[in-house]
């Protein structure tokens, strides 16, 4: 652990650098000490117990763990030899296994009446950074915790970097306990799950899990890349901008001569012509105009899949080369939607501007149709469809991200075709392994499925660009070149 | 059990009776026999509930593993572990995975046939009924009901430890991504394909 890291977890800091925040606690120097180290535990003497009162929860029926069957048995057997046999010892051994059968019968596992806090950080990290989250739960119940486990519910999106997100120990009542760990933030809405304590007797042989809501979330908005200049084609807007039309007028690329007419500015007639024929000749010169763009992210269930199971999901790579693509589109004066293919809903509508640039960021950050999991809700497609298609203007063409791991997104790219909208796709391979000789047949079949889909769509006139291990920007680049208009 | 229960009330009450009063302890009969007997009841019924262990897991709360990030499904798994089914599962039961096995490269193969030569899905799903698709008899014999599989590979999917079905899977998945990528699993490409075939290439 870093002394840059070690200062972050300090609450010290934490409390000076979050005036707004709840530092929780009693305000007893001893626990700010203890906060250096993210795995410790300290415990101390409950100040004003007054002021906890026990955080919402729910507790399920507490159950026989089994640690202790048999040991009856053994007593009895033990017994009984010692009588056969007449060893006054053995009889007392086993009368001392009594004490144990016992003591496995004594105390039940209660509800852990816990007052927990947790504190993060920093509640709107950078992706990538470290934040340190600190839990503290007090024992407000009157009866002591014999054996405590608290385990938090780290979100399904974030991964802890140092320490575990768990702690063992005895509390007695009024007693607390602090336990603190890093995550590493990554792009989302991040909303952590209850805590869950697991309180046993003292023999360990009756055990019940509470479940403690303590609401606290963490947003990471990443910043937008700026993308690579993505060739859109040529369906566009009555708006000037810069897709180059086959339209002649004012813009700066030649297109093509006329004959004078009166009225025609003089800056564009062709002087040179005039000089060499004695005519008058007008250059028109290639309009540019704004397009309206929808882009769409594939986030449906398949569609977050990875070519390896630790590594950012195709909606990462998607969602990233949709940030690109965004702030590149606005900057030029097209006009730019979202829209996710998710069971959630999720739709901003084509504009421009600073305060469009900004929802579009946050759109893509922590809308939860997008979120860095899939959801659990189904999917209808139809239903879908029909929605995305009442709301996409008709002039719109659509960028539309999908991993293309199944025929969904190859059905709709050609629909939305056959709609009259340009559909490009653009395509993360998850598909891509580092070595062909040690990929799975399954994984190869996937990746020749995949390759299909991609020849039919090329097939059907609509342009994919794909990208695996090489940059998003480096695939537009290598297709831009390709590609006539 | 109640019979059971009332002989054990019964006997623990005979004992407080005797504990209380010593007289009553001559009316009973501490012979070697009696003795020994009910020293070996004890060790009966303790094994009896020391047996209850065996077979008794112990319980406890799972509590997971939330610092872990949640896991990627990858791209093929589903697949494989399909495979892994059919080809260790007896003839009989393995049936309905080897099928789906059969079905979901019987697709792939009719897609990319159709496409390569140009023809309809009906004469492509006629090609690979056939085994004529593709000139790796393996391959063929594993999407054909007319082929069979070369001897080799009858021989070696017999061996303890290896499947003719494994080896004809793989074999099949080898001759698709041939015929979609133009290079084989040596990473050789394959002579008389042209550079726009890769995947990479392609264009409107």
């Amino acid at each position: 652990m870093t002394a840059a890291e070690r200062d972050r977890v300090d609450p010290a800091t934490t409390a000076a650098s979050e005036p707004d925040e709840v530092v929780g606690g009693d305000g007893d120097p001893a626990s700010t000490d203890d906060g250096t180290s993210p795995a410790a535990t300290d415990r101390e003497d409950g100040g004003d117990a007054a002021r906890d009162s026990p955080t919402e929860r729910r507790a399920l029926r507490a159950f026989d763990t089994g640690r202790w069957v048999g040991v009856t048995g053994v007593a009895l057997t033990l017994v009984g030899i010692g009588i056969a046999l007449r060893q006054p010892g053995t009889v007392l051994v086993g009368a001392a296994a009594v004490g144990y059968g016992l003591y496995a019968r004594l105390g039940e596992a209660d509800e852990a009446e816990l007052a927990v806090e947790r504190e993060v950080s920093d509640r709107t990290p950078d992706p990538g950074d470290a934040v340190t989250v600190t839990v503290r739960a007090r024992n407000v119940g009157d009866a002591p915790c014999l054996d405590l486990r608290l385990v938090d519910g780290v979100p399904p999106g974030l991964e802890v970097v140092a320490g575990p997100a768990r702690v063992a120990t005895a509390l007695r009542s009024g007693a607390s306990v602090t336990f603190s760990y890093a995550v590493r933030a990554s792009r989302g809405d991040h909303e952590w799950g209850t805590i869950r304590a697991v309180v046993r007797n003292a023999a360990g042989s009756r055990e019940r899990l509470t479940e403690l809501e303590t609401p606290t979330r963490l947003t990471c908005t990443p910043e937008l890349a700026a993308g690579g200049e993505l060739p859109l084609r040529g369906l566009t807007t009555v708006s000037h901008g810069r897709v180059p039309t086959d339209v002649g007028g004012s813009g700066v690329e030649f297109y093509a001569t006329r004959e004078y007419r009166r009225g025609d500015p003089l800056k564009r007639v062709d002087w040179n012509r005039r000089a060499r024929t004695g005519e008058l000749a007008t250059l028109e010169l290639r309009e540019e105009r704004a397009a309206t763009v929808v882009l769409l992210v594939d986030a449906r269930e398949p569609a977050y899949v990875a070519a390896r199971p630790d590594a950012d999901t195709a909606v990462e790579a998607s969602v990233e080369a949709a940030g690109a693509v965004f702030t590149a589109l606005l900057a030029g004066g097209d006009r730019v939607g979202i829209a996710a293919m998710s069971p959630r809903d999720c739709w901003l509508p084509p504009g421009a501007g600073t305060d469009h640039a900004v929802r579009g960021r946050e759109t893509l950050a922590t809308n939860p149709a997008l979120a860095p999991t899939p959801s659990e809700d189904r999917f209808y497609r139809t239903l879908w469809r029909r929605r995305f298609r009442r709301r996409l203007p008709g002039d719109a063409q659509v960028l539309f991200f999908t991993p293309l791991v199944d025929d969904v997104p190859v059905d709709t790219a050609r629909r939305l075709d056959a709609y009259g909208h340009l559909v490009t796709v653009l395509s993360p391979d998850p598909t891509a392994s580092a070595s062909r000789s040690t990929a799975t047949p399954g994984r190869r079949l996937a990746a020749v499925e995949r390759r299909e889909r991609i020849r039919t769509l090329r097939g059907a006139g609509i342009r994919v660009v794909e990208w695996g291990d090489r940059s998003f920007a480096a695939a537009v680049a290598g297709a831009n070149g390709r590609w006539s208009r | 059990m109640r019979p059971l229960a009332a002989v054990g009330i019964a006997a623990v009450a005979a004992g407080f009776l005797v504990a209380v009063d010593r007289g009553l302890a001559s009316t009973l009969d501490f012979s070697w026999v009696v003795v020994t007997l009910i020293g070996l009841l004890g060790v009966i019924q303790g094994v009896r509930y020391a047996s209850a262990r065996r077979g008794r897991e112990r319980r406890s709360t799972d509590l997971g593993e939330p610092e872990r990030r949640e896991r990627a499904a990858v791209p093929g798994a589903d697949f494989d572990a399909t495979v892994a089914r059919a080809a260790s599962a007896r003839r009989r039961r393995g049936r309905a995975a080897r099928d789906d096995v059969r079905s979901r490269v019987r697709a792939a193969a009719v897609r990319t046939v159709a496409r390569e030569r140009n023809c309809s899905r009906e004469r492509a799903a006629e090609l690979v009924e056939e085994g004529t698709w593709t000139d790796d008899r393996t391959a063929a014999a594993f999407l054909s009901r007319s082929a069979s599989y070369p001897l080799r590979d009858q021989i070696r999917g017999g061996l303890p430890g290896r499947s003719t079905f494994r080896i004809g899977v793989t074999a099949a998945v080898d001759a698709l991504e041939r015929a979609t990528t133009g290079i084989d699993a040596g990473g050789q490409r394959v002579p008389g394909r042209s550079e726009t075939d890769d995947g990479t290439g392609g264009s409107e």
